[in-house]
């Protein structure tokens, strides 16, 4: 067997990784029951969390646990509860429009593929991007000092989207 | 040292983008159209954090924006999810079909 | 001196306006404003009279641009000539004593108003007919004259025989003014130009030609189609058949359509466009034969007729041919001259016509009149006066109009019109005499209603006896002894040539022939039925002859054979090629979209997911055309 491309022990686990991740997709596609899926949605976020680790971006992976794997795949348990939680998708019934949205979806992977394979991809030097600090204080210098006005945007747009989603799904009395 | 192919990274990201659309496109439930459409957001962020680490001219901008990128999907789910529950009150349920008041 | 003439028709407008919005107001008002409003049109009409006979050959013209087009412009306005004074004089004159009638006629009816807004209509329609410059004007007032016609003689549409006549008129009517409007067009585009005055002129020149159409055709066919509207209007053979129908309406009304306003615009057109129908050989010789069998059919016609209104409905139609007759001949004047008699004499005899169908309570009907002529001497006097004016007895008017037109065709030598003529003159005699002594003379066979029969009062016996003066001398205007007045009038501005002289001085042989074959008329008739015999019994042998006139030659039978079930057999056709094909077609667009639209419905399913299908499928051509062609990536 030719191990070349597993000659770094990155590369091994990057290719596992993705193996999870592709096989927790697929399974979400293929799951019956709306719980299930949303758990294999949470094998994709963790595996996409380990991917940024391995990538050295230690503050994006945390993050990607925490808000994703955690809050919103809670978040989507709680959807769930509190809406019909028996829900099962139905039979899966070939129609018109899922052969339209398969064939679409192919098609634009298989271009996207094609297009990245026949790319030189020009891989500059990495190694000092956190300019010597640790990957999170060197996020944190970053927004602080060049992404300061997106930042404080960013966090009004979480404060408005916090009011306006308990406005929506507040109960109405007067209906 | 990271040696890790970054054709395979944005290979790995376009295939999960494209099941991620595929999901959203299809899926009955309402929950399972905004979990795939994490789920292509997800892919997005991948290729943001490739190219901080492994593109021609690497920074951290990547990640700061992939950072951006996950707290407005945060938002986002949040809103989306206030939505289905007040969908599910009005309609008693969680259907896509059955948000169709755009035809009647 | 324009300003005049453009007063006269303004008058009965007002009036007629004035009784329209004005409708509670008693009967009385409405015949009295109609009649006063109507003196200064007579006395304009008289004044523009006199001063186009000072100055001959004028023409007064005032018009203003209506619609100015970089190639063509049409103006409205007004334009006087001696044939429109003559026949200003004539309408508005007839119309004033036929107003004064009315009232004494109609006195106890309801809608009054509503009958003297339409009479007064009708009789501005026909002065700003006669008062029209150019051709489109006259057509647009030829029409407004035959809604007046329709209106009034559906006055009482309660009754489904009136209702009916109205719509015939219409209709009938309208055949003729569908080639008159044919003919209008014909000759604008033609001649660039609806202003009539200068066809004749282009045509002499030989300039009035079309690029399909030379000059010689298009005239004769101008001038048929022209011809066929005059025909239309004027009762001529074959659309006479609403005339006699029309007497459905108020006498009165029977009394203004037949003298002034409604036949008479027939006659006139054909006079007005003498000029160009003179240009045609073939237009003139069918005008004269139309007008020579119209006059001999319709009296045969009145011979036999039961009804004392349609026996004079049809001797206007024959007397109408006369005028056709003269006019085909080529005596123009003297067309015009039996128009301006027929006029008086004709209103005269309606007018005392109606005299006595008031006095017997509304029965029109010949068998049961007689004897009036004690009861009711005034109308009785002024009858004895149009009836011999009809007749063409010396000295009265009809005698001089007729006799002129009968010793212009001699004169012309075509013996064929001629004894046409002269035969309907006979019969003419005959049938008036026999209606004359049915109704006054002998004894009544009636006697409940000759028992209430009484003259109308002054305001019907005193337009009678003007008329009944008119009949008896108008005839004066026009003879030997002052230079026949009112053909050199006409002709000063008019024909081309001078007429005769050969026959426009004493023609004594034409006029001792007249004058005997009207006696003989006359005292056929009173051998017949005078002396109070009444209705004798037919010989049975010629019974089929009686029938054939009494049942008017089958005219209207044959037109409902023909005519009428042709044109619903044409109908049916048009039906089902509408409803089946032209409906079809347009079903067939209609559901070619729907069936587009039905498959297009499928694609607006109302759910996200289908438009995001479509998106992605949209998105995905794009890339591949982007990365393939343009992006040159293979």
């Amino acid at each position: 067997m030719n191990f070349s491309a597993f000659e770094h022990l990155d590369t091994l686990v990057f290719y596992l990784v993705s193996l999870v991740i592709l096989v927790c997709a697929v399974m979400m596609l293929n799951f019956r029951k709306v719980i299930y899926m949303v758990l294999a949605m949470g094998g994709v976020f963790v595996g996409c969390a380990v991917l940024f680790l391995l990538l050295g971006a230690d503050f994006v992976g945390i993050a990607q646990v925490m808000i994703y794997a955690g809050a919103i795949t809670i978040l989507m348990m709680f959807a769930i509860m509190l809406t019909n939680h028996e829900a099962v998708e139905p039979e899966a019934r070939w129609s018109l429009q899922k052969a339209f949205s398969a064939i679409g979806a192919v098609v634009l992977g298989a271009v996207l593929l094609l297009v990245i394979r026949s790319t030189h991809w020009v891989v500059g030097d990495g190694r000092h991007i956190n300019h010597g600090y640790a990957n999170p204080v060197a996020i944190g210098l970053d927004l602080f000092r060049e992404y300061t006005i997106p930042f404080e945007l960013v966090s009004l747009l979480l404060l408005v989207s916090l009011v306006g989603a308990v406005l929506i799904a507040r109960e109405r009395k007067e209906d | 040292m990271i040696h890790m192919p970054v054709a395979s990274l944005l290979a790995l990201a376009a295939v999960l983008f494209c099941i991620g659309l595929y999901g959203a496109l299809t899926k009955r439930n309402l929950i399972m159209v905004l979990v795939s459409i994490e789920m292509m957001l997800s892919a997005v962020n991948i290729n943001l954090v490739t190219f901080s680490r492994l593109g021609a001219a690497p920074n951290l901008t990547g990640q700061v924006f992939a950072l951006f990128s996950i707290t407005v999907a945060a938002a986002e789910i949040a809103v989306g999810f206030a939505l289905v529950l007040a969908f599910f009150r009005l309609r008693k349920s969680t259907e896509v079909k059955d948000a169709d008041s755009q035809k009647k | 001196m324009s300003m005049l003439a453009l007063l006269v028709p303004l008058f009965p407008l007002l009036a007629g306006v004035i009784s329209f919005f004005f409708r509670r107001l008693p009967g009385a008002f409405h015949a009295t404003i109609s009649v006063v409003l109507l003196i200064p049109s007579v006395v304009f009409a008289i004044v523009l009279f006199l001063y186009v006979h000072a100055h001959p050959g004028v023409v007064l013209r005032q018009v203003i641009p209506w619609l100015v087009l970089p190639s063509f412009s049409i103006h409205v306005g007004i334009q006087v000539n001696a044939l429109t004074a003559l026949m200003l004089v004539i309408v508005t004159f007839v119309s004033i004593l036929v107003f004064m009638f009315s009232y004494g006629y109609l006195r106890t009816d309801e809608r009054l108003s509503i009958y003297y807004s339409y009479l007064n209509l009708f009789v501005f329609s026909m002065l700003a007919l006669v008062l029209s410059p150019n051709l489109l004007q006259l057509y647009l007032f030829w029409e407004m004259v035959g809604l007046c016609s329709y209106l009034l003689v559906g006055y009482w549409f309660a009754k489904p025989e009136a209702a009916r006549a109205a719509r015939k008129s219409f209709v009938v009517t309208r055949i003729g003014d569908a080639g008159l409007f044919a003919g209008i067009l014909l000759l604008g585009f033609a001649a660039g130009t609806f202003n009539d005055a200068d066809y004749s002129i282009l045509a002499r020149h030989g300039t009035l030609a079309l690029p399909w159409l030379s000059e010689p055709y298009l005239v004769t066919l101008a001038t048929l189609l022209i011809f066929i509207g005059a025909v239309g209007k004027s009762a001529q053979l074959p659309l006479h058949v609403w005339l006699p129908d029309a007497m459905e309406g108020p006498t009165p009304v029977s009394a203004l359509i037949h003298a002034a306003t409604m036949v008479a615009a027939g006659v006139y057109l054909v006079a007005r466009e003498f000029p160009l129908f003179a240009e045609s050989h073939v237009t003139m010789t069918v005008v004269a034969y139309v007008g020579a069998v119209t006059a001999l059919f319709a009296s045969l016609i009145a011979i036999t007729q039961q009804d004392i209104k349609r026996v004079i409905a049809y001797s206007t139609v024959s007397q109408l041919g006369y005028m056709m007759l003269a006019l085909g001949i080529g005596a123009y004047a003297d067309g015009v001259f039996h128009l301006f008699t027929h006029a008086f004499f004709k209103a005269l005899l309606f007018l005392a016509a109606g005299s006595v169908i008031h006095a017997l309570g509304g029965t029109q009907d010949l068998a049961l009149m007689g004897g009036l002529r004690r009861k009711m001497p005034i109308t009785f006097y002024t009858f004895l006066a149009g009836a011999l004016a009809l007749s063409g007895i010396f000295p009265f008017a009809g005698f001089w109009s007729k006799d002129a037109i009968l010793g212009a065709a001699m004169a012309k030598g075509d013996w064929v019109l001629y004894l046409l003529g002269l035969i309907a003159a006979f019969c003419t005699a005959f049938y008036i005499f026999r209606v004359v002594f049915l109704t006054f003379a002998g004894a009544p066979r009636d006697e409940d209603l000759h028992a209430h029969a009484h003259e109308g009062g002054w305001v019907m016996t005193v337009p009678l006896v003007i008329l009944g003066l008119f009949a008896t001398f108008a005839g004066f205007i026009n003879t030997p002894w002052n230079d026949d007045f009112l053909s050199r009038f006409l002709t000063a501005t008019k024909t081309p040539k001078p007429i005769p002289a050969s026959y426009s001085h004493w023609p004594l042989t034409s006029m001792a022939i007249s004058l005997a074959v009207g006696l003989c008329g006359i005292g056929l008739a009173a051998w017949m039925y005078g002396g109070g015999k009444g209705f004798r019994k037919v010989p049975s042998a010629f019974k089929p002859w009686y029938a054939l006139s009494r049942n008017k030659f089958y005219v209207d039978e044959v037109y409902s054979w023909t005519v009428v079930r042709g044109g619903k057999l044409l109908a049916a056709l048009v039906d089902l090629v509408d409803r089946y094909l032209i409906e079809g077609l347009t079903r067939l667009v209609g559901l070619f979209f729907y069936g587009i639209g039905n498959v297009l419905r499928y694609t607006q399913t109302g759910q996200i997911q289908t438009y995001g299908t479509f998106a992605l499928v949209g998105l995905v051509v794009f890339l591949v055309v982007a990365v393939f062609r343009v992006g040159g990536v293979f």
